[in-house]
C-alpha cells in the first residue's frame, strides 16, 4: 500500500499547483473575449481610441497567459509522475480530452495569439478582429476540454471498467462530452473568468479615472466591463445554480458536505446560513437557519428529500458490503481472466466495485473478504468529505459573487449617468475589488476538489489507490520546488503588470494628461471632457 | 459579384448557426447557452461603448499616427 504521507504530499502538491494555475487561468479566459468586444467596436466606428484600448488590454492578456500556459504544463505532467496507478486506471476516458486540448485548442490559441499581438501591420482590421474571436475562443475551448476531463472524476459517464484489461474504457465519447456536470461546469467556470476580467478591467479604469489620467480609454473601457460583468456575473450564479443542482444528483456526499446537513430532514429541508461544522461530533455546533429554503433552493422542488451524511454513510456502507465480492472476483480474474465465474459474480456486484476498493485500505492484509463490519464503517464515514472546508468554501464563493453583482449593478448605473468619476468613493473601492473574483474561483474550486474526496473518480476510485509510490523525501522536495517556482511566477507577472498599467496605453494624445475636472456636475462634466479630449 | 458573395457567407454562418443550435439545443443546452450567451455579453458590452459615444456627441477620430 503506497504512504498515506506520499498520498498527502501528492495531493498538497497538485492542489498548490492547481491553485497557483488558477491565479492565471481565469483572466485569460475573460480578457480574450472583452479584448474582442473593443475591436469589434473599433472595427464597427473606426475610432482610433478602441484600438489603443485592444491593444493595452492584449498587452496585459499576453503576460497573463503566456504564465498560465507555463503553470498549467507542469499540471500535465503530474498526473504522470504523482497520480501513475490513476493514469493507468482511466488514461483511456482522461487522455483524449487531454490530447485534444494539446493538439486543438492550445495550436490555435498560441498561434493566433501572436498574430494578434504582432499582426496589426499586416492584417486588415477584419482580418484582425477574426484573429482576436479566434484567441478567445481558443482559450476557452482549452477550458472546455480540461473540464471536460474534470467533470469525468465528478461524475464518470461514458466509460465503463473492463475486468480483463483492469482499465476504465471509454464508451461513448458524446456522453463524455455532453454530460451535464461537463455542460454546467464549463459554463460555469468560463463565465466566472469573464466575471475576473470585467473586475480586473473596471479595477483599472477607475485607478486611472482616480488619478485622472488616460481618461479616454479608462471611461470607455469602464463602460463596456461593467455592462460585461453585470451580464457575466448574473450568469456565473444562474450557472452556479444549475451546478449545484446537477452536481447535488450526481454526488450528493458533496452536497450534504456543503450544506453541513448531518441529518436527512423531511422536505422542505431547512437552510444553514452561517453554521460551525464538527466532523468529529457529526453536528454543528453552532447554526443559522432559515426554514424551507434548502429543498427549493436545491432540488427545484418542495418535495424532493435532500440526503444527509447520515444517509450518505449507511448507503456508502451497504455499497461497500456489495463491493466486496467484486474486488474479490477482480483478484481471482487478475490471475486467470477466462474464470467464467469469477467474471459472473464481478458483473453482479460490479457497480460497486469502487466502495469495494474503499475499504481495502481498513481490511487485515488489504484483503476486502477479510473486513470486519467495523472496518466497513470507518470506510463509510471516509465516503464524507471534510465538511467545514466544504461549508465554507462553498459561502465565499458564493458571498463574493453576490457581492461582485452589487458592485456591478452600481458601476453600470454610475458608468451610465456618466456619474462615476464624481463617485471617488466608488473610484477608490475598484481597485480593492480586483483579488475578490481571484478569490472566488480559488473556492470555487476547492469546494469541487475537496467535494470529490475521498474519490479522485466519484465512486470508482478512491484518492488513496491513485497515487504513484515516491518516497516522502521526493515529494517533500518537489512540492517545496513547486511553491518556489509558482511564487517567482506570480512575482514576475505582477510586476509586469504593475510595470504596464503604470505606463498606460501609448497615448497618441488621446488620453493623457487630460485637462482638470471642471467645475461642472456629473453628465455635463463628462460630456464636456469628453469633446475636449477627443 | 462582392455582394452575392457577401450575402453567400452570411447565409452560409446563418446556416451554421442553425444547425448549431439545433445540434446543441438538444444534447447540450448549456453550451448552447454558452455560446448565446457570450455573444449577448460581447455584443452588449460593445453596443455600451459604441452607444458611450454616439450618444455623447463626440467628434470622430481617425487612425492614430505611428500604425
Ligand atoms: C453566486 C453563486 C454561485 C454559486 C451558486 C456557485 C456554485 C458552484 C458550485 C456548486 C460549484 C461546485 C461544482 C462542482 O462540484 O464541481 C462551483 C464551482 C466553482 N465556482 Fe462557483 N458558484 C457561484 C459563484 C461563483 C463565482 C462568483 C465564481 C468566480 C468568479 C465562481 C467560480 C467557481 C469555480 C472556478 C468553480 C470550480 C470549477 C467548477 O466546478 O465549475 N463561482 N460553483
Amino acid at each position: 500500500m503506497i504512504d498515506s504521507t506520499v498520498v498527502e504530499l501528492s495531493r498538497w502538491q497538485f492542489a498548490v499547483t492547481a491553485l497557483y494555475h488558477y491565479l492565471f487561468v481565469p483572466l485569460t479566459l475573460g480578457l480574450s473575449f472583452f479584448i474582442a468586444a473593443v475591436e469589434t467596436v473599433y472595427v464597427t466606428t473606426g475610432k482610433a481610441i478602441y484600438r489603443e484600448m485592444a491593444e493595452f488590454w492584449a498587452k496585459l492578456f499576453v503576460v497573463n497567459m503566456a504564465l498560465g500556459i507555463a503553470t498549467g504544463l507542469t499540471m500535465e505532467f503530474e498526473f504522470g509522475t504523482n497520480w501513475s496507478f490513476y493514469s493507468g486506471f482511466v488514461g483511456d476516458i482522461f487522455g483524449a480530452p487531454l490530447a485534444i486540448e494539446g493538439l486543438m485548442a492550445f495550436f490555435m490559441e498560441s498561434t493566433f495569439v501572436g498574430l494578434m499581438i504582432f499582426g496589426w501591420k499586416r492584417l486588415s482590421k477584419v482580418q484582425h478582429l477574426l484573429v482576436t474571436y479566434l484567441v478567445a475562443f481558443g482559450t476557452n475551448l482549452s477550458a472546455l476540454w480540461i473540464l471536460i476531463a474534470n467533470s469525468f472524476m465528478q461524475d464518470p459517464v461514458g466509460a465503463k471498467f473492463n475486468p480483463v484489461t483492469m482499465r476504465m474504457e471509454l464508451d461513448s465519447f458524446s456522453s463524455l462530452i455532453f454530460s451535464h456536470d461537463a455542460q454546467a461546469k464549463f459554463v460555469h467556470t468560463s463565465i466566472a473568468g469573464y466575471v475576473t476580467a470585467a473586475i480586473f478591467v473596471t479595477g483599472i479604469s477607475a485607478y486611472y479615472m482616480y488619478r485622472n489620467r488616460h481618461m479616454a480609454m479608462a471611461r470607455r473601457s469602464f463602460r463596456m466591463a461593467a455592462l460585461f460583468g453585470v451580464l457575466a456575473t448574473a450568469g456565473v450564479i444562474t450557472l452556479g445554480d444549475a451546478l449545484g443542482f446537477v452536481g447535488g444528483q450526481a454526488q450528493p456526499s458533496k452536497l450534504a458536505a456543503m450544506e453541513a446537513m448531518w441529518q436527512t430532514e423531511p422536505a422542505p429541508a431547512a437552510f444553514n446560513v452561517i453554521a460551525w461544522p464538527s466532523q468529529d461530533q457529526k453536528r454543528n455546533l453552532f447554526e443559522v437557519q432559515v426554514p424551507y429554503v434548502l429543498t427549493p433552493l436545491l432540488t427545484h422542488t418542495m418535495t424532493q428529500e435532500i440526503p444527509g451524511v447520515d444517509w450518505i454513510e449507511a448507503d456508502a456502507a451497504k455499497r461497500i458490503a456489495n463491493g466486496i465480492p467484486a474486488v474479490a472476483a477482480l483478484k481471482v480474474l487478475s490471475k486467470d481472466p477466462t474464470n467464467v465465474d469469477a467474471l459472473a459474480q464481478f458483473n453482479s456486484h460490479q457497480k460497486d466495485l469502487g466502495y469495494g476498493f474503499l475499504v481495502k485500505r481498513y481490511a487485515p492484509d488489504q484483503d476486502v473478504e477479510k473486513a470486519t463490519p467495523a472496518d466497513i464503517q470507518k470506510a463509510a464515514n471516509d465516503a464524507v468529505p471534510n465538511v467545514f472546508a466544504m461549508f465554507w468554501s462553498f459561502r465565499v464563493m458564493v458571498g463574493l459573487g453576490l457581492a461582485m453583482l452589487a458592485y456591478f449593478v452600481l458601476a453600470v448605473i454610475f458608468s451610465v449617468r456618466n456619474d462615476v468619476e464624481n463617485r471617488k468613493w466608488f473610484l477608490r473601492l475598484a481597485p480593492w475589488m480586483i483579488p475578490i473574483p481571484f478569490i472566488a474561483n480559488e473556492f470555487g474550486w476547492l469546494t469541487a476538489e475537496i467535494g470529490r474526496q475521498p474519490w479522485t473518480v466519484y465512486g470508482l476510485l478512491p484518492t488513496w489507490m491513485s497515487a504513484s509510490s515516491h518516497s516522502v523525501g521526493y515529494m517533500v522536495f518537489s512540492l517545496i520546488g513547486f511553491v518556489t517556482l509558482y511564487t517567482v511566477f506570480i512575482v514576475i507577472e505582477m510586476t509586469l503588470m504593475v510595470k504596464f498599467i503604470r505606463k498606460g496605453p501609448s497615448s497618441h494624445g488621446h488620453g493623457d494628461h487630460a485637462p482638470p475636472r471642471p467645475a461642472l456636475g456629473g453628465r455635463a462634466a463628462a460630456v464636456a471632457m469628453m469633446r475636449k479630449e477627443d | 459579384m462582392k455582394t452575392l458573395l457577401q450575402f453567400l457567407i452570411y447565409m452560409l454562418l446563418a446556416v451554421v448557426a442553425i444547425v448549431m443550435g439545433v445540434i446543441l439545443g438538444d444534447y447540450g443546452s448549456w453550451y448552447f447557452a454558452w455560446f448565446v450567451g457570450t455573444a449577448m455579453i460581447v455584443l452588449v458590452a460593445a453596443a455600451g461603448g459604441a452607444w458611450m459615444d454616439a450618444h455623447d456627441g463626440t467628434v470622430d477620430e481617425s487612425e492614430p499616427a505611428g500604425h
